[in-house]
């Protein structure tokens, strides 16, 4: 019986060039002197969605060789893959195995729809599936094929087609696979991705059978959090402001046993987002943050902008009276407020604004708005905010004498405070509601780890969508969906 | 047109003996041509799209033969096309896409079977059946049968499809009858080769006038009484010409085998997934020879009785493996079986899905349990139940590594997509007035029922969607909205859907997305896409402002409220939905929500940038960004719009933990993202960067200018 053919598996994202990479592999087997058979399934698919393209290569014995259009799982021998996320749903569709498969997959994360929406953080973990394709694969092959590609000026199906020259599961040589692209960039991409694989091959550690634990996040440890608070309490207000934040922090260590690392990891998560809240984004902090030098060196990273170009930044300003009572000294806001409550309009606010944050006019106007942080401390939303932060402080003290768990998860509660107007609102909306329904009569009563659960499940519900369907679902008793991606998320925390 | 065939094309020019290397559908091109059609129609839509953009692109090439090139309007037109091979002895092919494109036709296609045909014609339809499918999943064999059209089902390899094509042109004028080739997605698309032949001129063409029409025959009209008469010769004289054609020519194939006590009957299409079934089981080698005795059925309608009888005489069953439901292969050959009188055992869909793909791990299965059951000898040693065995494990361990489902990637609006913001104006207007009944329809905007959409109410049919709510406004307080492309509106929407409901004084609400093209199936023109001159007028700007056939089209049915407002306008488009919504005026009203395709537009840009960069011209290029700083990781934007490089990232503040929004580099500057940061009040993390390449001393002045008032650089 002669030999099987070999199977390769393309995933990629519609409009990557799978297509092109799938005629490249077809044109190097014809060369070489294999029958080939390729196909794909594109449709809409081409439109971002994900998309696959199988190619088998007849043994060169063999040239009548029946060949199969669609991959059958756990046979077949290279997987190639554009996007670590589209490599887990190869796996999960069962299509790697370790008896056979050569994985080859770009580490490159494009986020799908599902992942972005989240009001938290819906991102699939990058390590599980990373640690699960060296597990499922025979041989496994991961690196960032998408930045190869930038780097090098062309698309990702060059460097796929590199790594996979250069992996050696081809039956011809890489020099053969190179000669079906002419164009240099494409060349240059392909080099470096056999390069990249090769040294890949050549230094590969040994599989670790406990791999080594993810780095824990900058500002993990209390002292960091502390020291970027301060630092950040002085950059938005003054030195007073930073002790202030000091001080507040400091009452919440005196109350927290420090042998206790759920208790110390609640506390750092308290100060973490202490400082966040503490600097909330009024329109002096907004106009302020927009025009500062480093803030203008970024976007010209970030634009690739060259030398003898020229620029203008324009910003999306929408100021509604609002937001300018939010500035404003405590009794000339509160009477705006009455009278946008009473539906009155302002002839003058509530507008798009276009303003040219690197023009004379726009960015004389921002610094002038920027200026108004030294009315911050007697203004409307200021007096609201220390209010509201002293409330949740002293729950918080409360809460880390009680129950680490329950402490941990208040201390994530600040969390559903986030964007501006009406996102904001809602905000709002669900932080009173969770604190009204969940956290006063758990810390009244003796808050515990039941009490922390159904804290947790609020602001994973209250994250989850921004209709508040699924919080009120939750405050109304009813378990949660375990499909909410915060919930998972802040269970671990 | 989205894809250039230019490189391909050439191919259709081989000759006798050259080796063609090529996509399926183009072989079916080269194969027409080979076989000397006068005339080609269609309409696109995938798996078949390529095949139109081939034959339009290959007009120069084709009216060189006398071909005549014709994309249709719809299929209903292809199929009507294809009368003129009643009459004359010219031979004609169209494609479209099944099984929603045979539906569309299906009127047609009694009108021309019940006559029969002179002249060779074949339907060659994309059977968008199983993984990749973007339809509903039917089986075309029923028209096929309903009608009496021969049905092919070739062995996906070019070699034998382009064959089949061959074929079916002398079978069609054997037995005077049309006959469909379906060609599922894969075999559309597969790369391979075949021994090309030269192309033939045909004899009667637009380049071999007739001088004279053909006479009037009332016995070719599908028309009483003569269909009577057409009925018997179908189920007669006809079908018996096919059979006999069948069997002279063995269309189809035998492939025999040493166990010869069972066998096995295939749709061809599907012999390729069988043979890699059964080298799993161990009973056949990569080039196909096999154990078991194997018909593959080229034909899968009519099949020959006296050709199945042969099959099965002597074997003690014979399994038939069907794709799709209802089983009518199947219940055919059970049906020859019985009235011979045969005693062989007939299996089937007892052992194998009712629905979905027979893929070759389905087959393995159901092959393995028909072993088992007749032929145990070899049965009782195969290892199916260990491979599927094998696999649950594999995606059991998957499963547990992965900790997670895989999200979802379904597709979506490209870049820049002019139909994005539409949506994200409905959201707001939706915000404010409460949920309103959607009709959704086909094309690119069906993209609007994924996430963060999540619209629409029902999909009733390509330009159906207005006619689909007719009766739903009879009951809603608020008048029903029915979205369509223009694409969909050229298609069937301007008749089904909105001259039926300005004849009955109906309330609604119609947007047609006009975009310039059929997007979706690629770009292809319809009526209203814009001419050349104004795609060199508009040169970087949405060309379809300034064409107005279907606002002319509305007005001149007498449709009294319509609005056209381009998509980006995005507050505009809110109140214009807000006014549709909340008017007194009772009827029709109508929004045209303009903006060109991206793609078509990027593919025009993109060339004149590069020789403006080129030429040391000024060229201003946008982009959008989001200030981290100021971004707090709500994702209200995305929401919004779903733009592929409007992204997140983790944010560069060590205090913050959620992710942050952010552009990435593919931003092509459509200003969505400040229209809906105003629109919608978001937020002030947006910024609009024109970057000007090859500056002029005025934009040079006012540079320094800038740097030496404001301090900061460039």
């Amino acid at each position: 019986m002669t030999r099987p053919p070999l199977r390769i598996l393309l995933a990629a994202l519609g409009g990557e060039g799978g297509g092109v990479l799938m005629n490249w592999i077809v044109a190097a087997a014809r060369s070489a002197g294999h029958g080939v058979q390729a196909t794909s399934v594109p449709g809409v698919a081409q439109r971002t969605g994900s998309t696959s393209y199988y190619i088998e290569i007849a043994a060169p014995n063999d040239p009548h060789a029946v060949l199969s259009l669609v991959p059958m799982p756990g046979r077949v021998d290279v997987v190639v893959s554009s996007e670590l996320v589209e490599t887990a749903r190869v796996m999960s569709a069962g299509f790697v195995s370790p008896k056979l498969t050569t994985l080859i997959s770009s580490t490159a994360r494009f986020y799908s729809t599902a992942e972005k929406i989240s009001m938290g953080d819906g991102r699939f973990s990058e390590d599980t599936i990373a640690k699960a394709a060296e597990t499922m694969a025979k041989h496994s092959f991961l690196l960032d094929l998408g930045q190869l590609a930038i780097d090098n000026g062309t698309f990702v199906s060059a460097t796929m087609f590199g790594a996979l020259a250069g992996s050696g599961v081809l039956p011809w040589s890489a020099d053969h696979s190179r000669l079906q692209l002419t164009d240099p960039k494409s060349q240059a991409g392909f080099d470096a991705a056999v390069t990249a694989v090769t040294a890949l091959k050549t230094e590969r550690p040994p599989v670790a059978p406990n791999p080594v634990p993810v780095a824990p996040p900058e500002a993990s440890g209390l002292q960091t959090v502390l020291a970027h608070g301060t630092s950040r309490m002085t950059d938005y207000q003054d030195a007073e402001y930073a002790q202030m934040y000091s001080d507040r922090a400091q009452s919440l260590i005196a109350q927290t046993d420090l042998t206790d690392h759920r208790a110390v990891h609640a506390l750092t998560e308290a100060c973490r987002r202490l400082a966040l809240w503490m600097a909330f984004e009024d329109i002096a902090r907004v106009a302020d943050l927009k025009t500062r030098p480093e803030r203008f060196a970024k976007i010209h990273d970030e634009i690739q902008l060259e030398p003898g170009q020229t620029l203008t930044i324009t910003e999306y300003m929408k100021p509604r009276p609002e937001e300018i009572a939010d500035i404003l000294p405590v009794n000339l806001g509160t009477r705006i407020m009455a009278r946008v409550e009473s539906g009155r309009r302002f002839p003058l606010l509530g507008r798009g604004l276009h303003l040219r944050s690197n023009g004379i006019i726009g960015y004389r106007l921002l610094r002038m708005v920027a200026a108004l942080k030294r009315i911050r401390r007697r203004s409307y939303r200021f007096q609201i905010e220390q209010a509201q932060i002293e409330i949740w402080l002293t729950l918080m003290q409360t809460a880390l004498r009680q129950s680490p768990d329950f402490a941990m998860a208040l201390a994530e509660l600040p969390r559903v405070l986030k964007g501006y107007s009406d996102t904001l609102m809602r905000g709002k909306t669900a932080y009173t509601q969770i604190m009204s329904q969940v956290v006063e009569p758990s810390v009244t009563t003796g808050a515990d780890a039941a009490n922390a659960r159904l804290l947790r499940e609020s602001i994973g519900a209250a994250l989850a969508d921004d209709s508040h369907e699924k919080l009120n679902a939750v405050l109304m008793g009813i378990a949660p969906d375990p499909a909410i991606p915060n919930l998972k998320k802040a269970a671990h925390a | 047109m989205e894809v250039s065939f230019a490189k391909e094309i050439e191919k259709l020019r081989l000759g006798d003996g050259d080796m063609f290397h090529g996509e399926g559908i183009l072989a079916v091109t080269k194969a027409l041509l080979q076989s000397g059609v006068s005339y080609i129609g269609g309409y696109q839509g995938a798996p078949v799209s390529h095949l139109i953009d081939v034959m339009v692109q290959a007009a120069p090439q084709m009216s060189e033969l006398g071909v005549h090139v014709e994309p249709c309007t719809n299929e209903a037109s292809a199929a009507a096309m294809l009368g003129a091979s009643i009459m004359y002895p010219v031979r004609g092919a169209v494609t479209w896409k099944s099984i929603v494109g045979t539906n569309v036709a299906a009127d047609a296609l009694s009108n021309l079977a019940s006559p029969g045909v002179l002249g060779g014609t074949l339907i060659v339809i994309g059977e968008d059946y199983g993984e990749g499918s973007s339809v509903i999943q039917e089986r075309s064999h029923a028209y096929a049968m309903k009608s009496t059209i021969w049905l092919m089902d070739p062995r996906p390899n070019l070699t034998s499809i382009v064959t089949c094509v061959e074929r079916s042109f002398e079978l069609s004028e054997a037995s005077n009858t049309p006959v469909m080739m379906e060609l599922r997605i894969r075999a559309c698309h597969v790369q391979g080769e075949f021994i090309a032949k030269d192309n033939v001129k045909p004899a009667i063409s637009m380049q071999q006038m007739l001088t004279d029409p053909a006479p009037h025959q009332y016995e070719q009209l599908a028309h009483p009484p003569v269909t009577f008469g057409h009925e018997r010769k179908k189920s007669g004289e006809r079908m018996q010409a096919a059979r006999q054609f069948i069997a002279d020519h063995k269309l189809n194939e035998l492939f025999d085998g040493p166990e010869g006590e069972v066998g096995l009957i295939v749709q061809g299409g599907l012999y390729n997934a069988l043979i890699r079934a059964l080298t799993e089981l161990g009973l056949a080698d990569t080039t196909g020879r096999c154990d078991l005795p194997i018909l593959a059925l080229n034909v899968v309608y009519p099949l020959a009785p006296d050709e199945i009888l042969a099959f099965a005489n002597g074997k003690r069953a014979v399994l038939v493996l069907e794709e799709g439901q209802p089983e009518y292969i199947e219940n055919e050959i059970g049906t020859i079986l019985r009235r011979a009188g045969s005693t062989t055992t007939l299996a089937g869909k007892d052992l194998l899905p009712m629905a979905g793909e027979y893929s070759a791990p389905v087959m393995t299965a159901g092959i393995g349990t028909f072993l088992r059951q007749h032929l145990p000898r070899i049965g009782n040693q195969l290892g199916d139940e260990g491979y599927a065995e094998e696999v649950a494990a594999l995606q059991d361990q998957a499963a547990a590594l992965l900790n997670a489902p895989v999200p979802p990637r379904p597709p979506g609006f490209c870049t820049g997509c002019p139909e994005r913001p539409f949506f994200a104006a409905l959201k707001l207007t939706q915000q404010e007035i409460g949920p309103v009944h959607y009709s959704a329809d086909i094309g690119c905007h069906a993209f609007a029922t994924f996430a963060p959409f999540n619209f629409g109410n029902s999909i009733l049919g390509y330009g159906m969607s207005l006619a689909s709510n007719a009766s739903v406004a009879s009951f809603q307080e608020k008048p029903p909205l029915a979205v369509m492309g223009d694409g969909g509106f050229w298609h069937n929407g301007l008749l089904s859907g909105v001259t039926s409901r300005l004849l009955n004084g109906g309330d609604g609400v119609l947007v047609i997305m006009k975009n310039g093209y059929t997007s979706a199936t690629g770009t292809q023109e319809v009526i209203s896409s814009p001419d050349t001159d104004m795609k060199l007028r508009a040169a970087e700007q949405s060309a379809t402002h300034g064409e107005t056939t279907i606002e002319d089209a509305l007005k001149g049915v007498g449709v009294k409220w319509l609005r056209t407002v381009h998509t980006y306008r995005l507050s505009k488009m809110r109140d214009t939905l807000r006014e549709a919504f909340t008017t007194k005026f009772k009827g029709l009203k109508v929004i045209v929500a303009e903006g060109e395709c991206q793609l078509e537009r990027q593919r025009r840009v993109k060339p004149i940038r590069a020789k403006a960069l080129q030429a040391g011209d000024r060229v201003v290029r946008t982009r959008f960004g989001i200030d981290d700083d100021t971004c707090t990781g709500d994702h209200s934007c995305i929401r919004l719009s779903g733009c592929p490089t409007l992204t997140v990232k983790t944010s560069t503040d060590p205090l913050k933990t959620d992710p942050v929004a952010h552009v990435t580099n593919g931003c092509v500057g459509c200003g969505l993202c400040g229209e809906v940061a105003h629109a919608a009040t978001l937020c002030p993390s947006f910024w609009r960067a024109d970057i000007v390449s090859n500056p002029r001393w005025w934009d040079r002045t006012r540079a320094a200018l800038r740097r030496a008032l404001t301090g900061i650089p460039a």
